[in-house]
């Protein structure tokens, strides 16, 4: 069991947090998760474990809609999911455990370079804007496919496009690797991971980004649940906190998904990028016990 | 070659099958899991009012607690509940390869389950 001392919260604060995660998760293709822990930790003063506790209940949430949604448009490539899910669970589980181990300080500073990292692809290179599926995949090698790879072979509807985009996966040992540390970030955090799952498997396995997204929020759902788990074992979920997070979190994406077609989306990624780089100076300060 | 046709075709038909359970699982999970959060949310308003409250639970707010806490835990299920509906899929189409890894992926997330309970 953690030992820390809670402060009131206030209801309306928490639900806001989830409103404002949902609606930019879903306009800028993140997860809810590098909104949440530093609004938690930094404007309503609660412990960096609970935080990151009641992020992972927020993205199982989030990502259970959207997964649903995927899914049904047939996006989602189940079979790579659950494979890659082998080594993203037991990240996760590790990651739970660690968390709990390192100081408070230390889960600041390392969620600052996180926000930084996510923070320059969303200036500098922007892996998860969603294009053309299958002419903008990079070739990295022409070797024939495995019987593993043609077996996790799938296909879509694109309605951009419209037609049917068919692909193959590779390089999956590389994506387990990436799925481990995914998950034990995701735990350690409270993020949902897809800052990794996304662009390894687009731009090593080759997966097109559509179904690339679509699969990583299968994946976060699995993975995100399973951290929360851990926490719940270390007593870090606290009911009164979640509620209000996952309720404005839902409404907050659904949000987001309507006001996304209204948006410039290049332009908003870069501001928030600038934004994220400044809360990771504030995550650095927290470290360093200034704020 | 009209057998190998029908082989692709129904193999095709699977896949969007197993897509089409896993789509309902989430739905239906979400579904059940909100409302009960929902539902919590309200009863904890109408105890506690719209003030600032304590995170920890008070001897008075055990009912909303309760409540919200069954709909995180049906929150935290809805995954592993599509990853056994894949095993079931999987057995149905005696897919081994798949068999083993929805069965072992089901493993690792029962593992964090039952820590979680403890």
């Amino acid at each position: 069991m953690s030992n820390y001392t809670l402060n009131d919260i206030n209801l309306w604060a928490l639900g806001g947090t989830g409103i404002f995660a949902g609606l930019l998760g879903s306009m800028l293709g993140v997860g809810g998760g590098i909104i949440i822990v530093p609004v938690l930790t930094l404007a309503l003063h609660l412990p960096i474990q609970i935080a990151i506790g009641s992020s992972l209940v927020a993205i199982v949430a989030n990502a259970c809609t959207a997964a649903g949604l995927y899914t049904k448009a047939g996006m989602t490539n189940v079979k790579l999911g659950l494979l890659l899910e082998t080594a993203t669970i037991p990240g996760a589980i590790i990651g739970g455990f660690v968390a709990v181990l390192i100081p408070a300080s230390i889960l600041s500073a390392l969620f600052g370079a996180v926000l930084i990292y996510v923070g320059y692809t969303m200036v500098v290179r922007n892996y998860f804007e969603t294009q053309d599926a299958e002419t903008e995949l990079p070739v990295l090698s022409n070797k024939p496919v495995s019987d593993l790879s043609a077996a996790l072979s799938d296909s879509y509807h694109d309605e951009t496009q419209n037609r049917v985009v068919n692909y193959k996966v590779k390089r999956t040992p590389i994506g387990l690797v990436a799925g481990f540390f995914a998950g034990v970030l995701s735990s350690l955090l409270g993020i949902g991971g897809g800052i990794i799952k996304v662009p390894v498997m687009h731009l090593v396995m080759e997966v097109p980004m559509k179904a690339a997204i679509a699969t990583s929020t299968l994946m976060i759902a699995l993975t995100a649940a399973a951290g929360a788990l851990i926490y719940q074992y270390h007593g870090n979920l606290q009911p009164f906190v979640i509620a209000p997070l996952v309720i404005g979190i839902v409404l907050g994406s659904r949000a987001g998904v309507e006001l996304t077609k209204k948006t410039h989306g290049v332009w908003l990624r870069r501001i928030f990028g600038i934004f994220l780089f400044l809360v990771a100076v504030l995550m650095f300060l927290k470290t360093a016990n200034i704020i | 070659m009209r057998n190998r046709d029908k082989t692709v075709k129904k193999s095709k038909w699977d896949e969007v099958r197993l897509k089409n359970w896993t789509s309902l699982a989430f739905r239906v999970g979400i579904a059940i899991s909100l409302t009960l959060i929902v539902v919590g949310f309200i009863i904890l308003i109408y105890i506690s009012g719209f003030t600032n409250i304590q995170p920890l639970v008070r001897l008075e707010q055990i009912p909303a607690a309760i409540v919200i806490s069954l709909g995180i835990l049906f929150l935290l299920l809805t995954p592993i509940v599509q990853v056994l509906l894949s095993v079931i899929f999987f057995s149905k189409n005696r897919d081994k390869l798949f068999i083993g890894i929805s069965i072992a992926v089901l493993s690792l997330s029962a593992v964090s389950l039952i820590l979680a309970l403890l």
